[in-house]
């Protein structure tokens, strides 16, 4: 299993490829509720599809698209 | 230990739950096959799905509930799926088994909505739908060890190619009778203790006993529905008690709302560590190439604007000839009962009320299943998601998100599906200036009335050889008029009514999967059904309406008279009429095919000529009945209303006529075509591109002998028909979508309010501007 190797960065700076685990998810409670039930809580393992806004995730081999604005911050650690 | 069965045959409720995108819709219409009934849940958007299936003797009744990520009511719309799973909503009644259906191959995400439904102590079934995508991606489970380590039989299946459907079928049976399991041990006993200690004090204060999941998920959803409406009769009180048991849980380490995902998770993982198996490689498969395309910034962009392209080009294309067939269906109808009734107000009413009214809807019927047709499709492979993520950029600059699209663009052919397809938008404000915008996009009924102003009133200029003509470019301007003046109301809507921050938009991307025609052919028959029986009902009472102050209380002795002679001289002039029409053909067939031959063509004119003199008194009587139709119009209620508000149209530059073929097509905006007819004296019977009506227009007059139509008088009726509500069915459909009056009232007035003064804009402005 490979490790976080960098310090934890919002998922939008993600490029294109790269692969994260949540750390934390932080923002108006009831919208943080709803993206854990949608299946990004913290520690699930995430990889950036299509960078921008909306971006395109995958969680657990299912694609998201998403389009983030300041309500909700996500932050991940990269792994390799 | 005896327990009490009931006799088998007594029928049992099973509430259906899963995910969105997991196939429920599927698995429902493969387990009840055609045995099912859509309505409403009183009060709210949520539809009501119910279907019946029979199994081993035991009939079983099926509730759909809408595809949720979990059971934690944030909204009054999701309260519902709680109520009906707590046995609370009266028109369902007592469940007596859950069925969650999952996506096997997402199941740690899937399993979330699962503990839920646990929580409530019903017999539970779980059942793992595609499993065939499950297994092309590598992923591994064990049923038999995930059915022990859940307590609850684990049914593998493949709803869209109906495997394993019957073993799903004997399932619910069996859980249907099977007795209350005990709730998984998710939350620590603290939680339940602080629960119980709520449960007691609400019902000190409010004489009334809450289920205990209700009275937990008090405690978990800060914020949520229930925290609004049970802290209501005594805010104060509840409100601190809630507060308090939320702060000494915090305390206690369980910070709420944070705690119950990552108790939950950590729940799933456990069940299914060592019980499945996931690559850890995700292997590449069609979706992620496809994707790589259809989600380009630019080939998805250009992709999308070729399907939306396609889409519209064939329901125009296919649905065209079936109106033509509804369209002589209907007047066959009309002229076969009318020549069953005697002349006089039974006839009007059924023909010209009735079979008219009714009948004017019908006929886009054939539009309506095409454009469902398409969106299933669309739907059912995966695209739509696509579509939105596409859109999403654009429809955020007006506070709407990617959702609002389709709707939207649905709404260009009619906006009743269009109104209907904003179920999918989950977020209430959206969904709601979705709805309440949609009215604006320019139908298809609206098409006539501008074809009707444009031909008559724009001068035919062309330009670049032929290939671009002013008519053109008006028709164009005024389809997307109405699209441009949405874009500034839905952002005041967004602004004032509906204001909220846009949530985050996150939207699963389902696979691509190619379509199965007996869902998507189901979910046309549902909805074509549903417009049929609902908006029908409303049209026809309309009509009625609308006949009757149109009839009344005029004296119809002399037009009856004048149409028995019309009908006398028909049937003398019969083999002359049937002459003339074949004549009519062949003169339109050599008319257009070059090389034209004048010299045929003089002759079957002379022909024609010839035949026109002797059907003169035939001509003659239509002339009168004419003229006596306009009379009788302008003598009617409606008529006399129309003279009465002639002050209020005025000042658009409208004379009373027009007043009343606006006020007449209220209920159907294509019915001013008809009415302008009537009304000059050309009877009921023309369509947009009779020369006659075109030719009346143009020379009606003022009484001081001024032109009544002019090009900012045909401005002011355009953008009139662009901006205004005049079609009572999308005014029900909004009623109904949004499950409250108040909603059409508002859309009503607002679009008519914007209408007047548009039209009064552009009249004032398109004078000025030709006079300068």
């Amino acid at each position: 299993m490979s490790s976080v190797v960098s310090q934890a960065l919002p998922l939008e700076l993600m490029s294109a490829g790269e692969q994260g685990v949540v750390v934390e998810i932080d923002g108006a409670p009831e919208l943080v509720v709803r993206l854990e039930e949608m299946g990004l809580h913290a520690g699930v393992r995430v990889c950036m599809v299509q960078p921008g806004s909306p971006c395109i995730l995958e969680i657990n081999h299912q694609r998201y698209s998403m389009r983030f604005d300041d309500s909700v911050t996500v932050l991940v650690g990269l792994v390799q | 230990m005896i327990e009490k069965v009931p006799p088998k045959n007594l029928e049992r409720t099973v509430a259906v739950i899963g995910n969105p995108n997991t196939g429920k819709s599927t698995l429902f219409t493969a387990l009840t096959g055609v045995h099912s009934q859509i309505g409403n849940y009183p009060g709210v958007t949520v539809e009501k799905k119910l279907g019946w299936f029979e199994f081993e003797g035991q009939s079983i009744r099926l509730v759909d509930l809408p595809g949720t990520y979990s059971l934690s009511p944030r909204t009054i719309d999701e309260m519902v799926s709680v109520d009906v799973l707590l046995g609370r909503q009266p028109e369902v009644g007592q469940i007596d088994a859950v069925v969650c259906i999952v996506d096997a191959s997402n199941l740690e995400r899937n399993l979330y909505v699962v503990s839920q439904v646990l929580d409530l102590g019903l017999p539970t079934l779980l059942v793992l739908n595609m499993w065939d995508v499950a297994q092309e991606r590598g992923i591994q489970i064990n049923t038999e060890e995930l059915a022990k380590r859940l307590g609850m039989p684990v049914i593998p299946c493949e709803a869209h190619r109906r495997k394993q459907i019957d073993l799903v079928r004997s399932a619910i049976v069996q859980a249907s009778h099977s007795p209350k399991p005990n709730p998984p041990d998710i939350f620590p006993e603290l939680f339940h203790e602080e629960g119980r200690k709520l449960q007691a004090e609400f019902l000190q204060f409010s004489n009334q006993t809450l289920p205990t999941y209700l009275v937990e998920r008090l405690i978990l959803d800060v914020g949520g529905q229930l925290e609004m409406e049970l802290t209501k009769p005594n805010p104060e009180q509840l409100i601190t008690r809630l507060k308090e048991a939320r702060e000494r849980l915090k305390v206690a380490q369980f910070r709420v709302p944070n705690i119950e995902a990552k108790l939950r998770y950590g729940w799933s993982r456990q069940i299914l560590s060592g019980a499945m198996s996931v690559p850890e490689k995700r292997p590449a498969v069609v979706t992620d190439t496809l994707d790589r395309w259809l989600t380009h910034k630019f080939w998805g962009l250009l992709a999308f604007c070729l399907a939306m392209f396609i889409v519209f080009q064939s329901i125009s294309w296919a649905a065209q000839p079936l109106m033509k067939i509804c369209e002589s269906g209907q007047k066959q109808v009309g002229e076969m009962i009318g020549s069953l009734l005697p002349f006089g107000p039974l006839r009007s009413l059924v023909v010209d009320g009735v079979i008219a009214g009714v009948g004017g809807i019908l006929v886009f019927l054939p539009q309506i299943c095409f454009l469902f047709l398409f969106i299933a499709l669309l739907e059912d492979c995966g695209y739509m998601a696509r579509a939105a993520f596409l859109m999403d950029k654009l429809m955020t600059k007006v506070g709407l998100s990617g959702k609002s699209f389709v709707p939207l663009m649905s709404s260009f052919a009619c906006a009743i599906p269009g109104i209907m397809a904003t179920r999918t938008i989950e977020n209430r404000r959206d969904r709601m200036v979705t709805i309440l915008i949609a009215p604006l996009m320019s139908c298809s009924a609206r098409a006539p009335v501008y074809w009707l102003m444009v031909a008559a009133f724009f001068p035919s200029i062309s330009w670049a050889g032929g290939w671009i003509t002013l008519h053109g470019i008006m028709l164009f301007v005024m389809t997307f008029f109405g699209a441009i003046v949405a874009v500034p109301i839905a952002w005041l809507l967004k602004k004032t009514l509906f204001k909220g921050e846009t949530p985050p938009f996150v939207m699963e991307l389902p696979s691509y999967k190619i379509p199965s025609p007996r869902i998507v052919l189901h979910r046309v028959f549902d909805r074509a059904s549903a417009f049929v029986m609902r908006a029908g009902t409303l049209i026809l009472a309309t009509s009625i309406l609308i006949w009757s102050v149109s009839y009344f209380p005029s004296d119809h002795s002399e037009e009856q008279k004048v149409l028995e002679n019309i009908r006398l001289t028909e049937s003398m002039l019969a083999s002359e009429l049937e002459q003339k029409e074949q004549l009519s053909l062949e003169r339109e067939k050599i008319g257009q095919t070059p090389p034209l031959d004048s010299k045929a063509i003089a002759e079957v004119d002379e022909k024609i000529a010839e035949l026109d003199t002797r059907l003169q008194p035939l001509h003659l009587l239509f002339d009168t009945r004419n003229k006596i139709s306009e009379q009788l119009l302008a003598n009617s209620f409606l008529g006399r209303f129309g003279k009465a508000i002639e002050p209020v149209v005025k000042p658009l530059g409208w004379d009373w006529r027009i007043g009343v073929g606006v006020l007449a097509s209220f209920p159907a905006r294509e019915v001013i075509v008809a009415t302008l007819g009537t009304i000059y004296s050309l009877g009921g019977d023309v369509d947009e591109n009779s020369q006659g009506l075109q030719t009346a227009l143009q020379s009606a007059t003022w009484p001081d002998g001024r032109p009544v139509y002019s090009i900012p008088v045909a401005m002011s009726i355009m953008v009139f028909f662009a901006l205004c509500a005049q079609c009572a069915s999308t005014l029900m459909v909004i009623r109904r979508e949004t499950n409250h009056w108040g909603w059409g009232v508002f859309t009503f007035a607002y679009m008519t309010t914007l209408a007047y003064i548009g039209a009064w804009i552009a009249y004032v402005v398109t004078g000025w501007l030709l006079a300068s």
